[in-house]
């Protein structure tokens, strides 16, 4: 198979993957997105931040239940005039990461209004996490712990608090997450097999890949 | 529930953390450097950053090598001949001799130290200086009282180009000039009030412009008729849906494969080109390139960021075919070309000039024209009091009519890709130069955009009626037909647009990575101004060689020589510019 083949991973990256799930980050303005996602796909955190003008996106490939999953990570600006823009590439996403900055109560008060927007303009099954970024500032934080569980528990979805400039939790973020889509995936299966967006037809992810290894689920 | 008394309460109570916010921050930028609160993560570390470009960029420490000293020497020394010149045209701005060499001149970069002074000129800024006393020192006021944008401003301001010495510093004096610049504009402009970009824009002026000039540059690059970017940033982003629609016109017509293969990978323009367009070019292009694109489109406007998104692809078009994936296509157009365009600033410029011509050739130099809800509905500087959701930054969840339709249509342009046959496109990417014809799959288009490149060439050069259309000049706006009649033009000089285009095709098969190289250099020998006389730079000292040598140099280079070839700064000094008919040629 050609995507076991060690000698495949530099050359044809795009048959480098089992899987592939689309997963978007959102937020307001400023609580951390693309630090968030430069520390986990980069392992970097640097000062020298630029606001986002538009649409990003890094890719990061991990290894899950001894599959190969391509994690195309999209990193939206966080002005609300750019929500335009940035939701039309809700579609497809498999998973979210909805963060706030816990210094910032108004990046918590949105959450809710960023909700609504998943559900609006997203695949029914796609899975979020709540993410309260910035926790190395605790002198400066204003929304503890329990109230961000709390609305967590509220909305049904798991909950991290993570510092990307301490490295806290982001690599948990993203495992969780590719996690709760796997199960999501399976769960899917057993239901309605024709369901399925997230992998070959038919085949569950802790089953053996056969055929083409390059599912593209980005639906 | 909360009852509505509840409810006006808690907004109450928002309002008023939300005008202490306000309060807080502009106190902040108020102290500048003296607030003691500042994080020491907040100031980048210093010591990562050794050098400082010319531009006050700061940058890793890179050896420099004695060719880099030799190349930034001539530079130099072209940049103070060309000052001179710049200087006496100045004196004699409103001539007609002036504006027929502003727009030769225009093209090879303004001195640096003369952009301010000349960046100025176009944006009739003096003007508005002059019928506007007191109007920014009035809006500074407002913003302070009622802005609902400071929030998100002092997000920007903290952000932007925390690479740059004067930017480095939380609440130094470019970031307070950068703030108050942007809080005054919110309440100026309030239909825009301040969008994200818009920093960049003022953060670039700002590093030429003073505080007040910075002002109403950021006015006239968004009411000017010739930028207009008030359609971009306004809500619902009108006219960068009209940029992408052009964009991609464009590359129905000129890069058919390209579109294909865009298409193909699900990359749309969007993706890639709107920071282009909004934030004219900077940090997708290296910093002093984005300069040389900043010069012409103060001089010309709109049009030349739909003819430099065409020059990027076209320019790389090569590798871009050869890419395979989205990510890849995208980190490129996103990061790699900022870092490193792989082409000579002057190489670029050129082919951008060419870009235009093209374009205008084929009609689609110009945008279809503007809706209406892409220019102000309220007067400037007109005060309006927000409303209360906007001043305690309250989310709206529904779009407005605007946002959907903006919505929809980025929605159906990213859906409506991927979806053609699975057609290989030119997989490998074919050498320049050897590439037979493709297999036409569009419809409209009859030839691969290689051989129409190629051909056009062949007319220009051939053919004194499609010559003479090359002569037509960009005025103001409007085109004019500048004739060359009565200009002797020899073969020599039809011999070097010949030449540029093939040294072209060379660059794409040798695009420089990094250092210079003799592909590079290459360029200059074609391109740089002076064109009549060269001189061919060897480690043991600078000879001469004159117009007719030029093909030989050309052929070296394609030969695969690597003999290093500079253009003299000889011609340079002449106060009749000895290279302007090659100019004419490439430029006009």
């Amino acid at each position: 198979m050609a995507a076991g083949d060690p000698k495949w991973q530099k050359d044809a990256s795009d048959q480098n993957f089992d899987y592939m799930f689309k997963l978007l980050i959102i937020g307001n303005s400023s609580v951390g997105k693309t630090s968030f996602l430069f520390r986990y796909a980069d392992d970097s955190f640097t000062s020298a931040f630029v606001s986002t003008v538009g649409i990003d996106f890094k890719v990061k490939t991990v290894f899950r239940h001894d599959k190969r999953v391509k994690l195309q990570i999209w990193d939206t600006a966080g002005q609300e005039r750019y929500r335009t823009i940035t939701t039309a590439y809700y579609r497809g996403a498999m998973g979210f990461i909805l963060m706030y900055d816990i210094t910032n109560e108004e990046s918590f008060n949105s959450v809710q209004d960023w909700v609504t927007q998943i559900k609006t303009y997203s695949w029914d099954n796609a899975q979020v996490i709540l993410v309260g970024n910035k926790c190395d500032m605790e002198d400066e934080r204003v929304i503890s712990f329990e109230r961000g569980k709390q609305l967590a528990d509220q909305l049904g979805v798991e909950f991290f608090e993570t510092s990307a400039k301490e490295n806290v939790n982001v690599k948990n973020v993203f495992e969780r997450l590719v996690d709760i889509i796997c199960d999501k995936m399976s769960e899917s299966l057993d239901s309605d097999p024709t369901l399925v967006a997230g992998g070959p037809k038919g085949q569950r992810l802790t089953d053996q890949p056969q055929g083409p290894p390059n599912a593209n689920c980005n639906c | 529930m909360m009852t509505a008394e509840e409810e006006l309460a808690e907004k109450r109570i928002l309002l008023e953390r939300a005008n202490a916010e306000r309060e807080a921050i502009f106190k902040r930028y108020d102290r500048g450097r003296k607030n003691i609160d500042i994080d020491a993560w907040d100031d980048p570390a210093f010591e990562i950053y050794t050098q400082a470009d010319r531009y006050g960029f700061l940058h890793p420490e890179k050896e420099q090598s004695f060719r880099d000293d030799l190349e930034a020497a001539r530079r130099k020394q072209i940049e103070v001949e060309r000052t001179k010149k710049w200087l006496k045209m100045m004196k004699n701005w409103s001539s007609a001799e002036t504006k027929e060499r502003l727009q030769r001149r225009v093209m090879k970069g303004i001195p640096d130290r003369l952009r301010a002074a000349i960046w100025k000129l176009f944006l009739n800024l003096d003007q508005a200086l002059k019928e506007n006393v007191g109007v920014y020192e009035k809006m500074l006021k407002f913003a302070r009282q009622y802005s609902p944008d400071i929030r998100q401003i002092d997000f920007d301001v903290n952000r932007q180009f925390r690479n740059h010495i004067n930017y480095r510093e939380r609440y130094s004096v470019k970031q307070q000039s950068l703030f108050r610049v942007l809080a005054a504009y919110s309440m100026y402009n309030m239909e825009v009030g301040y969008c994200q970009g818009m920093s960049t824009v003022a953060g670039v002026l700002l590093m030429y412009f003073d505080e007040e000039d910075t002002f109403w540059a950021l006015n006239a690059l968004l009411s000017n008729e010739r930028y207009a970017m008030h359609g971009l940033y306004v809500e619902g982003f009108p006219k960068l849906m009209r940029f992408l629609q052009h964009h991609d016109k464009i590359l129905t017509k000129c890069m058919p494969k390209v579109k294909k293969h865009l298409d193909k990978h699900g990359v749309d323009s969007v993706l890639y080109s709107l920071k282009w367009f909004f934030v004219i070019f900077i940090e997708r292009i290296p910093f002093s390139l984005c300069l040389r694109v900043w010069d012409i489109y103060m001089l010309y406007g709109e049009r030349v960021l739909t003819a430099m998104a065409y020059t990027i692809l076209k320019i790389h078009k090569v590798k871009l075919l050869r890419m395979k994936d989205m990510d890849q296509i995208t980190e490129f157009l996103q990061t790699i070309l900022y870092k490193n365009f792989g082409y000579d600033d002057d190489t670029v410029i050129k082919t951008l000039q060419l870009a235009m011509f093209e374009l205008k050739k084929l009609n689609l130099d110009k945008l279809p024209a503007a809706p209406a809800s892409e220019f102000p509905k309220v007067a400037f500087g007109q005060f309006i009091e927000p409303s209360l959701e906007a001043k305690i930054g309250h989310r709206n969840e529904k779009f407005t009519e605007r946002e959907t339709e903006l919505k929809e249509t980025v929605l159906y342009r990213s859906e409506s890709k991927n979806d053609g046959d699975d057609e290989d496109v030119d997989e490998n990417g074919r050498p320049v130069g050897q590439n037979g014809h493709h297999r036409n799959e569009n419809g409209g288009h009859d030839d691969d955009e290689d051989d129409r490149t190629e051909r056009d060439c062949d007319d220009i050069t051939e053919e004194d009626d499609a010559y003479s259309n090359l002569n037509t000049e960009y005025d103001d706006g409007s085109i004019t037909k500048h004739s060359l009649t009565g200009t002797s033009v020899t073969s020599t000089n039809d011999v070097s647009i010949t030449s540029y285009e093939r040294t072209c095709d060379i660059f794409r098969l040798q695009p420089n990575s990094g250092g210079s190289s003799a592909a590079i250099l290459g360029s200059g020998a074609k391109l740089d101004d002076s064109v009549s006389i060269i001189s061919l730079q060897t480690l043991d000292g600078v000879c001469d060689l004159h117009g007719s040598a030029e093909h030989s140099i050309v052929q070296g280079v394609s030969g695969g020589s690597a003999e290093k070839v500079a253009p003299g700064i000889i011609g340079d000094d002449d106060e009749d510019d000895d290279d302007d008919i090659t100019e004419k040629q490439l430029s006009s």
